[in-house]
């Protein structure tokens, strides 16, 4: 079906040579090298309907870009089956090719030495798009990304953001149903970020498109995603919406208050649990299944210590990732 | 749509060049401090002996300087462009190159294409200059230059082949130094590009009928200077030919495992 | 004393580091062998096939290689990293250099071991002794003594000239193309009587590009071939001299473009 995404079963392992210490050991690896199988992505599942973006979550190492791969037809799995757009990737590159647009964080697909709209030329003759085509849609990508600033400039030439953006126009310019971001926002400025965000829920609500995307940046995540999938230690851990997240791994509620001088006994009442403290701050959580609602929160905290200001924050999604990270090692250990 | 694409891909290494002017001004220096260079050393060399090795001083001169100006068909500095296969592959970028409804084969046929036809069109200013200014000498008659440009074009495929193998090798070792600085030292050595093969002694020269190298350059030079007669230029085009297949052959068995030693290492 | 230690050490993990890769290291170790065969081919063939090149003895010609042979090689080993520093710079790698409390020229130069140097020298050292033997040369200590300090010049000469090429890529990266260009011409260029080619040219690769020094003056002056190189006798036999002055300049030239160095493309 275009635009979808179906993930069945999906492994990949890799063999490494393992080096031995010392100057006998590296000698010892050059005639008779030791090898070992290390286990990226173990037996993931997941689907993506047409125009949804999912966020591909998991902290480094987890199997994130090794899926990413898979789905875009460069690696073959060792097991397991995926289909992009109803073509099996890494069975059909080309077909899959033109299917699908492509970043990879800050990896350049652009021409060095060239003008990023030479690049763009290059890439329309490859793709077949007609001229006129190609001209409307970077008019359209121009309108956000702001392009036609710099596109007259030699890649080399480029900063950073100017030259993620222009991988992201070059990416879609042959309106691709299904696109593939890792990490495209990593090292950009908050202004060059959101200009980028703008652009995708662009593509994503106005032009229908599929978008996987991998980050480690959180607000971008609650900004774009309503869905994301949790993988860690090449398994996955949870696949569902942003609240189902938060409500597996992460407090609900949490409590900022400052304390007035002089207190040394911090242990929190029944049911709460400290989660951070800078001198006088602290910061209260839910704890475990019996956790009060907020209010009653709100009133044990007032209760037990004495605080001379409290807030109640709806939980960061940073620290409920790190919850979940958290949660997912020792599964995967135990396998 | 096809001719498109072949022009786009085909034009990059021009294009780049022409952006970027002192480069070219490097090349244009280079290339006449070398012809001056080396046309000074072999009448240098001549200048107390009649012909050896079969070769006048003038056929030496001629061979040595149109050496140079062939040798700059693909010496260009291939890293400015970031678009060599050992940069794709140390930068990770080479995953594009599978990304796209091209392959890599002929987008990386393509870019030689077009970077040897501008260095053609370099060579051939090259020619006409000296060849106005006496440096060399024309070919003997139009059998000879036809003869030649035959073998030159067939020298010119089997120098992309090699190039080519080259490029593939970075596939499996990231680092090829070694075995990248072997093969243009062949290359310079057993083409003819360092000294007219004909001086080298007999079992060299039977050593390197056995390699491609020679086929190169050696072989279209010799002809075009008459040290290769007209007679025997069959079999040497004949030679040349079987090289191209034989290489072309191999390089595309080689494409095709560096294919699965992306899609299974994942670039 | 650190900073030897420092050095030992940095170059045994390099070593270590260049048997990691056993492909790579047993081709360096094979790059011996070829350049070994070629450049001994090379050096008999222009020798038997022009005798009397230049007004030379060919056993005395067979000097000029061997020297700047031997010298390249030891240029290789001890200085040989700053060839091709324009990548070094391009990918940022000077700028983590910088941040480090040792000397950046140190630095560059422990960047990796040089394999193919143990292949340079082994090719040399072989062409070195088939030039002594064949020599008709009274080799007395003080003639020895000569030819070493003319080695070390001539090391130094090299260095100092790839040093200049370093110095232009730390403004323009582009300039590893004349690097390529330099090793070249001194490959090239270096092994032959200069006084073959005509004046203008020779003057050029005397006073433009001084490869005379590395190796042909030197020989010259071993050979009794010292008064008609076209150039004073006591400037050919000052060459160890002019290598170090070169090497000494360079080094002020590196420092210099150290301090004005602003990065690459931000």
């Amino acid at each position: 079906m275009i635009g979808s995404i179906e993930v069945r079963s999906l492994s990949r392992s890799f063999t490494t040579t393992v080096r031995r210490p010392g100057f006998a050991g590296a000698l010892r690896s050059l005639v008779n090298p030791e090898r070992a199988v290390k286990h990226a992505v173990s037996d993931i599942s997941f689907d993506v309907v047409p125009g949804e973006l999912l966020a591909l979550l998991g902290p480094n190492g987890a199997g994130k870009s090794t899926t990413i791969k898979m789905l875009t037809g460069i690696l073959t799995p060792t097991s397991g089956e995926a289909r992009v757009a109803g073509v099996v990737p890494y069975e059909e590159r080309e077909r899959n090719a033109r299917n699908i647009g492509a970043v990879f964080g800050q990896r350049t697909q652009l021409w060095w030495d060239l003008p990023v709209r030479e690049s763009f030329a290059i890439l329309r003759d490859i793709y077949d798009v007609p001229g006129a085509e190609h001209a409307a849609r970077l008019r359209e990508f121009d309108g956000i990304l702001e392009l036609s600033a710099f596109w007259d400039t030699r890649v080399r030439h480029l900063s950073l953001g100017q030259r993620v953006r222009c991988d992201l126009a070059a990416a879609l310019l042959h309106d691709p149903p299904v696109v593939f971001l890792d990490e495209p926002t990593i090292g950009m400025d908050v202004v060059v970020k959101e200009q980028v965000r703008e652009f995708l829920r662009h593509q994503v609500e106005q032009r229908g498109r599929t978008v996987l995307l991998t980050t480690h940046d959180m607000t971008e995540v609650e900004r774009l995603a309503e869905r994301v999938v949790l993988i860690n230690h090449g398994r996955l851990v949870l696949d569902g919406s942003l609240d189902e997240i938060r409500r597996k791994f992460g407090s609900t509620w949490q409590v900022r208050a400052t304390l007035a001088d002089g207190h040394t006994d911090l242990a929190p009442p029944p049911g709460i649990v400290l989660l951070r403290q800078d001198g006088p701050q602290v910061v209260f959580g839910p704890d475990g299944p019996e956790a009060p609602t907020v209010h009653q929160a709100l009133k044990a905290v007032i209760e037990r210590y004495e605080v001379t200001g409290i807030a109640i924050d709806e939980a960061d999604l940073e620290d409920v990732m790190r919850a979940a990270y958290a949660h997912a090692e020792p599964a995967a250990e135990g396998v | 749509m096809a001719v498109l694409h072949a022009w786009r891909a085909a034009r990059v290494t021009p294009l780049g060049e022409l952006h970027a002017p002192p480069r070219m001004t490097a090349v244009l220096v280079r290339l006449t401090v070398q012809v001056v260079l080396v046309a000074s050393l072999w009448s240098g060399l001549y200048a107390n002996t009649g012909v050896t090795a079969g070769m006048s001083r003038e056929q030496a001169i001629t061979y040595a300087v149109l050496a140079v100006l062939a040798s700059r068909l693909r010496e260009l500095d291939q890293y400015a462009g970031r678009d060599t296969v050992i940069q794709h592959m140390h930068f990770g970028t080479i995953v594009y190159w599978y990304l796209r409804p091209l392959s890599p084969a002929r987008y990386h046929a393509l870019r030689a294409l077009g970077e040897q036809v501008y260095g053609a069109a370099w060579a051939l200013a090259g020619y006409a200059v000296c060849l106005a200014a006496g440096v060399i000498e024309p070919p003997e008659s139009a059998a000879v230059a036809g003869v030649f440009v035959v073998s030159l074009l067939l020298g010119q495929l089997v120098l992309y082949h090699v190039m080519l193998l080259l490029d593939q090798m970075c596939f499996w070792t990231v680092r090829n130094t070694a075995a990248m600085l072997i093969l243009i030292f062949a290359q310079n050595l057993m083409s003819g590009v360092y000294a007219p093969l004909w001086f080298f002694p007999g079992w060299f020269r039977t050593l390197s009928t056995f390699l491609p190298f020679q086929a190169t350059l050696n072989v279209p030079l010799s002809l075009y200077v008459g040290r290769i007669r007209l007679s025997d230029a069959g079999g040497q085009l004949a030679l040349q030919a079987g090289w191209v297949v034989l290489l072309h052959l191999f390089t595309r068995f080689l494409w095709r495992r560096a294919a699965r030693r992306v899609i299974s290492q994942g670039g | 004393m650190n900073a030897v230690r420092i050095a030992w050490r940095i170059t045994r993990l390099n070593f270590r580091s260049q048997l990691e890769y056993r492909t790579e290291f047993l081709l360096m170790v094979a790059i011996g062998a070829i350049w070994q065969v070629s450049v001994i081919v090379f050096a008999t063939v222009l020798l038997t096939r022009f005798t009397g090149m230049g007004g030379w003895d060919s056993s005395d010609v067979l000097l000029i290689p061997a020297t700047r042979m031997l010298a390249h090689g030891l240029f290789v080993l001890v200085l040989g990293r700053v060839h091709g520093l324009g990548r070094f710079i391009q990918e940022g790698r000077i700028d983590i250099c910088l941040l480090r409390p040792i000397p950046v020229h140190r630095q560059v130069q422990l960047q990796y071991f040089p394999t193919n140097a143990i292949g340079d020298l082994t090719v040399a050292a072989g062409l070195m002794a088939g030039a002594l033997s064949r020599s008709h040369l009274d080799w007395t200590a003080g003639r020895i003594t000569y030819l070493v300090i003319c080695l070390i010049g001539g090391m130094l000469l090299e260095a100092a000239l790839f040093t200049a090429v370093a110095c232009a890529s730390l403004r323009f990266p582009a300039a590893d193309y004349w690097g390529r260009w330099l090793e070249e011409l001194l490959g090239t260029f270096g092994s032959y009587p200069l006084n073959v080619l005509p004046k203008a040219v020779g003057g050029f690769l005397t006073f433009g590009l001084p490869l005379a020094f590395v190796a042909y003056f030197p020989a010259a002056v071993l050979t009794g071939h010292g008064h008609d190189t076209g150039v004073p006798f006591w400037l050919a036999a000052a060459s160890p001299l002019l290598g170090v002055l070169a090497y000494l300049g360079a080094r002020l030239l590196w420092r210099w473009s150290l301090n004005h160095y602003t990065g690459v493309n931000g």
